[in-house]
């Protein structure tokens, strides 16, 4: 099995991110920045209904409307719409006001249904049904482990809370969008994406084209967070526009529709009960729980949870459990992959009953985690937080701290997978020296590309730099989409292997011993008129899965308005080896910083007698901003006998967690439903009821 | 117009008027011209002098980026933000539907007093201190110039739900004088952002102090009704007073007396009360 070096000169190291000075200057190109020639726009007709039955859609004066090159349907007949925002039509235009104007011109006849937008609403037995072959609420999906009952009457101390968490929105920086361009029976597409092979898989399978025939691009992308996998309708839409205008069209969604129709984090809603002993072990755990991914929950769909399901009791082994899952469909977008699935909501209930439970027992909460996480890992990190953040200094009993601005402090531990595999690469090193790394992956903004460059750069003795890493073409080597945490996994073995390669193949063609560093360029000289190209692809041994990783939060809560700061945040985080250290950093500060919306800001807010999205911009859907920003103290346990492990992921799950313990420290009482906003916190305090009964 | 709440025919360019963008301090009063930026309010030495609850209020208003483009006027007459009126498909009474549909929905960011049954509140931060200072508003009408008084300007959308202040279609603000007699002036406000986020409740006092004690005093609220909210009672108990708590603490429930919170929006008054007795204690 291939190792990585024991001595390592780039790897590890802050680099300068490679595309850095692309992006700050404007100079990098996304898909919103592609303008083949000719282009046209495209725009979508959405639904206005929460649910209707759509029996004739007009595109006629759509069709000669000043501008307008193309005007389609997205699907023929009459149809269902099930969410305010469901696609229906799309037009292609010489501007955006034409595309605008011709919109307006297609008319719609439809039949208006009853709706249900709100989970409380949505599981009761006469509520609308979403779909009609079956109910909103999904059969339970239960799991059943041990003695749960006579565990929980045996238990010296039982504790219990509902707690829950909110549809999440991704909002990346980029919004969804694509540009085509067909150039006879071969289509080109620049995405935004975070799978330029699974794009052109959806695209070919979608238009009955070859996958050969189709080239997806995605140089740069402004962040997917699992939203931006498959091409989605509009995906589908534009090459079709394309198509029938005979023009290459760019239909890039307004930040508008990407609160509607590109997918979200599931709701939960917890009821949680937590047997332990009076010392604090662990003895029985109940679970039941229901959320809505939209349209995409409910017993219509497969797997029970409806895609609202999380890992329970999550980090903790407990001898006796019972989990019940349900989900429940409401007429809504959506959920799709948000960064780290189920895990900020398994994190948020699990943590917060345990503090439930420390509070009850009168333990230190970091003490009653280190009692019982089976985790060797979280267990190291849990111990050197707690002497970085200065736990034992900061922690008071809840609601002790004197004054109206109270101040807390709360912690939460977590695990993500990753782990890499298959991914291909290719080193072509040129008789000048110069050194090409190409691999069909993508850069989410990641730092994938400054990953490609210092592992070549490792193995060539060379300065990152002095790498062009390609990526994001399927004309490149294959590559996964970037999800899961498994890009730098899956792309840095694979990288190395090429290089590794090509290394020894320029030995033993130039007959040189060592051609690295200061030698480079006179051994590559010696190829002589014909670049060398070398495969790798990815090798066991050089990457793992399984991280663990503990946050500590420190808040202040102004009691009087209700209004909480986070002070401070410490994450004490594993990733096996660190390629860029940097990257890696920044990574850790977009985890914590999402974590800080969902705990603090973030919230779809659906409206029940209208059925919209009321909240469809960033005005009212609140990301955190600046000012908002605590102290981030970022500890990387350094683990390189483990190899790559990505990172994406585990940092973001247990921020809110800790937020929210956090609070309940500071106040004495526990808000315990998220986002945690004044008007929880005042009625938690006792004030609101007070002054409105 | 970005949301196709509005679609005129033509538009005029204020910025081509010209002495609309002048700062011009007096003695008795200072003239700010309704062209002048949020920023260049925020950052006049001289006015956050004379006025520092202005400069407070001003430094709150969005993101720097827009306090370099928005102006005094434009915050003024500003629309609502209510997010049933600015949804697209959404016809509410503001828009001239007959139903107002805060009032059994999402209200958490609405008012806690209307005289008409639409709820969506005025949100101008400047709105509030200005009222606070007794600033007056200088108003191109039909061909003439009319002086309002800051309740004047808003006083039309207390009781009528399609309205967003007093102004006629044809009105323009030419410019707000603010008099110097309001010896302390403060701005406060809860937003559940640090920055860039409109305020859930906001607070304006202005005092007048000699000789220790309050001789008159203002106290303003913002965010909490179709106008920036004050009670004449509530102002006529500084008079005359030494500061202490309790006095805050009677002015605040003088204030919020006739609150009537949605399903959604009782926070709204321990936070006000809570920003009126802070705002009082700075000033006093």
């Amino acid at each position: 099995m291939p190792t990585w070096p024991e001595k390592r000169s780039v790897l590890g190291r802050r680099v300068r991110r490679a595309d850095g000075p692309l992006k700050v200057t404007g100079a990098a190109k996304y898909t919103s920045d592609v303008q083949p020639a000719g282009c046209l726009y495209g725009m979508i007709l959405r639904s206005k209904w929460p649910a209707a039955r759509v029996t004739g859609i007009d595109l006629s004066e759509a069709v000669r409307s000043p501008g307008i090159k193309a005007a389609i349907l997205v699907r023929d007949g009459e149809r269902r719409v099930r969410y305010y925002g469901e696609e229906l039509a799309a037009v292609a235009g010489t501007t955006k006001q034409a595309c605008l104007d011709a919109l307006r011109k297609i008319t719609v006849r439809a039949q208006p249904l009853p709706f249900v937008v709100k989970e409380a609403d949505g599981i009761q037995p006469d509520a609308p049904r979403v779909w009609d072959e079956a109910p909103n609420l999904s059969k339970p999906q239960v799991t059943e482990r041990g003695q749960v009952d006579q565990a929980f009457a045996e238990a010296e101390v039982v504790v219990e809370g509902t707690y829950s968490t909110q549809v999440e929105i991704h909002h990346c920086l980029e919004s969804h969008g694509n540009a085509a361009a067909w150039d006879g029976d071969e289509l080109t597409v620049w995405s935004s994406t975070q799978g330029v092979f699974s794009v052109r898989e959806g695209l070919a399978g979608n238009l009955g084209v070859d996958q050969s025939k189709v080239r997806v691009i995605s140089e740069f992308m402004g962040g997917g967070f699992g939203s931006k996998f498959g091409p989605g309708v509009e995906g589908a839409i534009v090459a079709r526009l394309a198509k029938q205008a005979n023009a290459p069209v760019k239909l890039m969604l307004s930040r508008f529709e990407e609160s509607l129709a590109v997918g979200n984090r599931p709701s939960s809603i917890q009821k949680v009960r937590l047997g332990a002993t009076r010392a604090g072990k662990l003895v029985a755990y109940e679970l039941d729980s229901y959320g809505t991914a939209g349209v995409g929950s409910g017993a219509a769909t497969e797997g029970g949870g409806g895609g609202a399901e999380f890992p329970a009791p999550y980090i903790y082994t407990i001898p006796n459990t019972r989990v019940q899952h349900r989900g429940v469909a409401l007429n809504a977008g959506a959920a799709r992959a948000f960064r780290a699935p189920g895990h900020p909501q398994a994190s948020f209930g699990i943590e917060s009953i345990l503090d439930e439970l420390a509070v009850k027992l009168g333990l230190d909460p970091v003490e009653l985690r280190l009692l019982n996480d089976p985790s060797e890992i979280r267990q190291r990190e849990y111990r050197l937080g707690r002497d970085r953040f200065g736990w034992r200094e900061k922690y008071r009993l809840p609601g002790s701290s004197p004054g109206p601005v109270k101040v807390g402090v709360g912690c939460a531990g977590a695990t993500w997978g990753g782990g890499g595999g298959g991914t291909r690469a290719q080193a072509q090193i040129n008789p000048d020296g110069s050194v090409e790394i190409r691999c069909g992956t993508q850069d989410l903004g990641t730092g994938t590309r400054t990953v490609m460059a210092m592992v070549a750069a490792e193995v060539f003795g060379l300065p990152p730099e002095a790498i062009r890493a390609r990526l994001g073409d399927t004309a490149y080597p294959p590559s996964g989409g970037s999800g899961g945490s498994t890009t730098a996994a899956s792309v840095s073995p694979a990288v190395y292997d090429a290089c590794e390669k090509a290394l020894a193949e320029l030995q033993q063609q130039t007959g040189l011993e060592d051609v690295r560093g200061e030698n480079w360029k006179p051994a590559c000289r010696r190829l002589g008129l014909e670049p060398l190209v070398v495969s790798g692809q990815w090798q066991k041994g050089l990457s793992s899965s399984g991280v663990g990783g503990v946050q500590f939060a420190e808040v202040e809560v102004d009691t009087e308005t209700g209004l909480v700061r986070v002070r401070k945040i410490t994450c004490v985080q594993d990733c096996g080896l660190i390629v860029s250290r940097l990257t890696c950093e920044s990574q850790v500060n977009g985890g914590i910083i999402m974590g800080i919306g969902y705990a603090l800001y973030e919230d779809r807010v659906m409206d029940a007698g209208t059925g919209v999205v009321l909240n469809p911009n960033l005005e009212t859907y609140k990301l955190p901003g600046i000012a908002d920003i605590p102290e981030i103290d970022i500890v990387l346990v350094d683990m390189p006998e483990r190899g790559v492990i990505g990172i994406g992921e585990p940092v973001t799950i247990p921020t809110a967690s800790a937020i929210a313990n956090a609070v309940a420290n500071a106040l004495g009482v526990r808000i315990s439903s998220l986002p945690i906003t004044p008007d929880k916190v005042l009625a938690a305090l006792g004030q609101v009821k007070e002054l409105t009964a | 117009m970005k949301e196709s709440i509005a679609e005129p025919g033509i538009l005029v360019n204020l910025r081509s008027i010209p002495g609309l963008d002048q700062i011009e301090p007096g003695d008795a009063q200072w003239v700010l011209g309704a062209g002048v930026t949020v920023a260049q309010i925020e950052d006049h030495a001289g006015l956050r002098r004379a006025f520092p609850g202005l400069h407070e209020a001003a430094a709150e208003v969005a993101s720097r980026q827009i306090r370099n483009v928005a102006t005094l006027g434009g915050n003024l007459a500003q629309h609502s933000r209510c997010w049933y009126y600015r949804h697209r498909d959404i016809y509410c009474l503001k828009k001239g539907g007959d139903t107002c549909h805060a009032r059994e929905g999402e209200n958490k960011f609405h008012s806690i007093f209307s005289g008409n049954p639409c709820i969506s509140p005025m949100v101008s931060s400047l709105a509030v201190i200005l009222t606070a200072l007794d600033a007056t508003v200088v108003v191109q009408r039909e061909g003439e110039t009319v002086t309002l008084t800051m309740t004047d300007l808003y006083q039309r959308a207390w009781d009528n739900p399609t309205l967003h202040h007093s102004l006629d279609r044809s009105d323009l603000i030419l410019r707000v004088e603010v008099p110097t007699r309001w010896s302390r002036s403060a701005y406060l406000q809860v937003a559940e952002k640090a920055a860039f986020d409109w305020a859930t409740v906001s607070c304006a006092a202005a005092v007048r102090v000699a000789d220790g004690r309050i001789q008159e005093g203002r106290v303003v609220l913002g965010s909490v009704a179709p106008v920036p909210y004050q009670v004449a009672a509530a102002n006529r108990l500084l008079q005359g007073q030494t500061w202490s708590d309790a006095l805050g603490g009677s002015v605040a429930e003088r204030l919020l007396r006739d609150a009537t919170p949605f399903a959604h929006n009782g926070h709204k008054v321990p936070i006000a009360r809570a920003l009126i007795q802070r705002a009082l204690r700075h000033v006093s």
